[in-house]
């Protein structure tokens, strides 16, 4: 598909307005609710230098990661991200369980922002429900991303640009001594589990950065997508890190290390503890807005990946229709709502949650892992082919595939059936949707659709349709 | 149009590109000096507070350093390849149009 120069719009398709900083809403919508919660579950584990150590390793994990979705985003430039990376460099199994992968990992983040706002929401107003409120989150977002896709992405940078300045104002007023710290803190609750905490820690490590490699998932809607990825999605990276150590920081030497480990809203709470008015109403509002962007960006990247699927016909095809005045997947939008619904109220959200981790993790063994048969197929880098050439590779591409088997394997502790369903999940997946492609005509990828030449054929395979053509014989 | 028109036209295109890539430069260089300080400031703080602890496990230090420095040198080369891309493709893309 090659890069249009002039066009805002595909005729037919979705269209292509989105610019770098629609990109970093995306990204940074999604991931900033997990500063703002669910990280400090690595203080529970490893203390502060355990929490520090996971976001150390899973930051540059993701660092890699979204070197990787930056180069595969701007090459390819289709909606369904990791999925069709992987159904082009992989192969059609691992490209159903990607595109499943991320669909479970966004769907179920959902439906748990959508239920943080109803519970923030009947907190401030006693008299509000948390199941209409729930249900109204969810129907409202999918109205918003029905309607198209730029004036979903332009909420998502407002609230996300709210929420992150909460954060750095808070952080900036705190480390020029305007709030009193506590330094004590960090040394009470150091290292309270030993080495072994280190590790456990990791397990929650991605929280600070889950979900990132979504961002790349808005090329075919990008008007210059081998600007707008990498610069978006590298922003929305170095904002994340930022992030973290902001609020790590700020958590730390502001909360009982105790306290901070099973705190809900561990940023909201150090904010209450400064005795700042503003920084509690900032972080405050902070909270519930970056739940609500979470929530807005999930539907976006869920409902590509389903519309990816169901045009390569591994669902049902229906869902694949284009909007024609909004020019949104508007079937696959709609259809985010029924599952999160489902999924907010199977009463197992903290199981699904673990589940959208695993499914994280997958994911981040095979993004890295396309990129490889991505250089390995096409090893020239032309404007055509690879406008973004990301450095080190495949080198650091190896080692995020291990830093993400590491992270994996630490789930065992305490989340060992998790784990085990997932991948016996992602295994059947694998088999079925394999052996489904290998009866479907059209499997192979055509290169010509993408602009690009047919790959050069490595020795090994020339020997294999050689031995092939021999056994035919 | 006549040719000191087109030179006209062609300067001003040239010199729009060129402020609008300083933009992207400059938004690039603002971000990793955040990132670079913000980081630094946070280990600081954090090791100088749990002296005591890492001084009990002495090979701690220099695995923190280690993935400081992966972490920095990675998203370092990998933010200037990013302007190198926008550089190399943005008069035949027409990013800035």
């Amino acid at each position: 598909m090659a890069e249009s120069t002039s066009n805002t719009s595909h005729a037919g398709g979705l269209v292509k307005t989105l610019r770098p900083y629609h990109v970093w809403a995306l990204g940074v919508g999604i991931v900033l609710v997990g500063e703002y919660m669910g990280w400090n579950f690595t203080i529970a584990k490893g203390g502060v230098l355990g929490s520090l150590f996971a976001m150390l390793v899973a930051g540059t994990m993701y660092t890699v990661i979204s070197l990787c979705a930056s180069e595969l985003g701007s090459a390819t430039k289709l909606a369904g991200g990791p999925y069709d990376w992987a159904r082009l460099f992989v192969g059609p199994g691992a490209a159903a369980i990607v595109g499943l992968a991320v669909y479970m990992e966004f769907i179920a983040l959902e439906a748990a922002d959508a239920i943080v706002v109803a519970f923030i929401a009947s907190e401030i107003f006693p008299q509000l429900q948390v199941f209409p409120v729930t249900l109204f989150v969810i129907a409202l977002l999918t109205f918003i991303n029905y309607r198209g896709v730029v004036g979903a992405l332009t909420l998502n940078f407002a609230l996300t640009m709210l929420a992150f300045f909460a954060i750095i104002t808070f952080f900036f007023a705190t480390a020029l001594g305007a709030v009193e710290t506590h330094p004590g803190y960090l040394l009470e609750g150091a290292m309270p589990n030993g080495l072994i905490g280190l590790f456990a820690a990791l397990q929650f490590g991605p929280w600070f950065f889950l979900g990132i490699e979504g961002a790349a998932m808005c090329a075919e809607e990008c008007k210059h997508p081998s600007r707008a990825v990498p610069l978006g999605q590298q922003a929305g990276m170095i904002t994340l890190l930022v992030g973290a150590a902001m609020t790590l920081f700020l958590c730390t030497t502001l909360i009982p290390t105790d306290a901070l480990g099973v705190s809900v809203y561990p940023l909201f709470e150090a904010a209450q503890n400064s005795g700042v008015f503003i920084f509690v109403a900032l972080l405050g509002v902070g909270t519930l807005l970056t739940c609500i962007a979470s929530a807005n960006g999930c539907v976006c990247d869920a409902s590509r990946s389903w519309f990816a699927l169901s045009r390569d016909e591994y669902v049902s095809p229906w869902f694949s229709a284009v909007h024609p005045k909004y020019s949104t997947p508007y079937k696959a939008v709609i259809f985010t709502a029924p599952i999160a619904v489902a999924f907010a109220f199977s009463g197992f959200l903290d199981q699904v949650i673990t589940f959208s981790i695993v499914s994280g993790l997958l994911c981040y063994v095979l993004i890295p892992f396309s990129l490889i048969r991505f250089r390995k197929l096409f090893p020239e880098s032309t404007s055509k082919i690879r406008p973004f050439a990301g450095p080190l590779q495949p080198y650091i591409a190896y080692f995020a595939i291990g830093i993400a088997i590491l992270i994996m394997s630490t789930l065992f502790w305490g989340y060992r059936y998790n784990l085990l369903f997932g991948l016996l999940f992602y295994t059947i997946a694998y088999f079925y949707f394999s052996s489904r492609r290998k009866h479907t005509s059209g499997n192979e990828p055509l290169w010509s659709e993408l602009g690009w030449p047919e790959p050069e054929k490595t020795p090994d395979q020339k020997l294999k349709e050689v031995s092939c053509i021999e056994c035919s014989r | 149009m006549s040719a000191a028109g087109n030179t006209a036209a062609s300067a001003a295109t040239q010199s729009k590109y060129g402020s609008k890539l300083n933009m992207d430069s400059v938004l690039i260089a603002v971000m990793l000096i955040l990132l670079y300080s913000v980081q630094l400031f946070l280990v600081y703080s954090v090791f100088s507070a749990t002296k005591p602890v890492l001084s009990e496990y002495s090979g701690l230090v220099p695995v923190y350093l280690l993935f400081v420095g992966l972490m920095f040198t990675i998203e370092t080369i990998g933010c200037l390849r990013v302007r190198q891309s926008i550089k190399q493709h943005m008069h035949e893309f027409r990013y800035y149009d």
